[in-house]
């Protein structure tokens, strides 16, 4: 059955749709959560304030559960689902730069744009430095080709270089994500924030 | 700490049962019987031999002619460009790649359409898509593409075009040289270049 716009069930246009309705949901959710103001994501490098890392993390463990259980049930074909593919060296690369962005601005890409939404002008501040970097990146490009493109793994899995099943891995994952949970709110115990 | 051991309480059985469950039946997705016999009534594997000659004329890339005989068989005789994978062979792993992809269009033949349609099936059952059946087999091939008989004065116009395009097809594929292919004797080489056939379908490629 699905996924549904490779299937052809729902239209290219129609899935824009859904994501425009999605995106506001998420950008809802965003705000109404507290995420736009920039301690929050700033707390979870400081070990104050870590909803950040578990509302993502219980997302994404949600969505991949989500999957596999549509897949098991033959709603969902997952080798038709897109996976990014991996290039190491960007992804390190920009993995790094990213979360040195995050901690000095406070703001991920999503969070920022909700802060803006409510006139927070350090939001503002932080999409005008990514629009910098964008166009910084567009017109370097050159430069950068042979790095972006370089240590290219096709489209892994971790399962499947670990050569266990999708499910036993999702299961780990779990247990990982719970042991995070238990470690972060250790950490906000440990490092309180009074002013805030 | 309350909202932890609630989720927790929720996600750890979940993420048990994806763990006991064997992993391809989370990989494959496949076809239902109904939904395979629906296709299979609808005969919607099978690709008439005109298509495939003109194909093989056109020199189509993307057509993979694929001989489920045995190897005997198959060094006997097989159509050009054609690979041998035997149907007691078929889920091999060497041609997993060869049989589920989407870029190239696969026809399977045998002498009749049995063997051919049962390789059909069971890669569709695997949910593999792009592959095909080569309608009536080699028999069909031989009798009405390579000895492709005069149709009588009244037939239709469309008859004799078609007569003309298997003729030609016939002396550019090779045509009487089949029937010594037994081993020894050295191919007849075509009498006539290709010339234009005049009914010319347009090649299905890829589908």
């Amino acid at each position: 059955m699905g996924p549904l716009a490779p299937y052809e069930i729902i239209s290219e246009n129609t899935n824009f749709l859904l994501a425009f309705f999605i995106g506001i949901a998420f950008g809802w959710v965003l705000e109404s959560s507290g995420f736009s103001s920039s301690r929050k994501l700033a707390g979870v490098f400081y070990g104050y304030d870590t909803v950040v890392l578990k509302v993502f993390f219980t997302a994404a463990i949600t969505a991949m559960l989500g999957l596999l259980f549509m897949s098991l049930f033959g709603w969902v074909d997952l080798d038709l689902v897109y996976v990014n593919p991996t290039y190491l060296t960007s992804a390190i690369v920009g993995g790094v730069i990213m979360g040195a962005g995050f901690i000095m601005g406070g703001f991920c890409p999503g969070t920022s744009f909700c802060g803006a939404a409510i006139g927070k002008i350090d939001a503002m501040v932080f999409i005008g430095g990514l629009f910098i970097g964008v166009y910084g990146f567009a017109f370097t490009y050159g430069w950068w080709e042979k790095m972006y493109f370089a240590k290219y793994l096709g489209e892994p899995k971790v399962s499947e270089k670990l050569g266990m099943s999708d499910g036993l891995f999702g299961f780990f994952l779990i247990l990982i994500a719970l042991g995070m949970f238990v470690v972060a709110e250790w950490a906000e115990k440990k490092f309180p924030r009074e002013e805030y | 700490m309350k909202s932890l051991k609630l989720l927790a309480l929720i996600i750890i059985p979940l993420g048990i049962i994806m763990a006991a469950v064997p992993a391809d039946r989370v990989k494959h997705f496949q076809l239902t019987a109904d939904e395979l016999l629906q296709e299979a009534g609808a005969g919607v594997q099978f690709v008439s031999p005109d298509v495939v000659a003109d194909m093989l004329v056109q020199k189509d890339p993307s057509l993979q002619l694929i001989d489920v005989r045995t190897p005997e068989e198959y060094d006997a005789f097989s159509l050009p460009g054609a690979i041998n994978v035997p149907l007691s062979n078929l889920l091999a792993d060497e041609y997993t790649d060869l049989l589920n992809q989407d870029a190239r269009m696969n026809v399977f033949y045998s002498n009749g359409s049995v063997y051919a349609n049962q390789a059909w099936m069971i890669t569709r059952q695997l949910g593999y898509g792009n592959n095909f059946v080569l309608e009536g087999g080699l028999n069909y091939w031989f009798g009405n593409i390579l000895a492709a008989t005069q149709p009588a004065q009244t037939s239709p116009n469309e008859e004799f075009a078609k007569y003309d395009f298997r003729k030609s097809a016939a002396a550019a594929l090779g045509g009487g040289g089949v029937v010594s292919a037994a081993g020894d004797a050295t191919p007849v080489k075509a009498v006539k270049p290709p010339v234009t056939a005049k009914a010319k379908k347009k090649p299905a490629g890829g589908c």
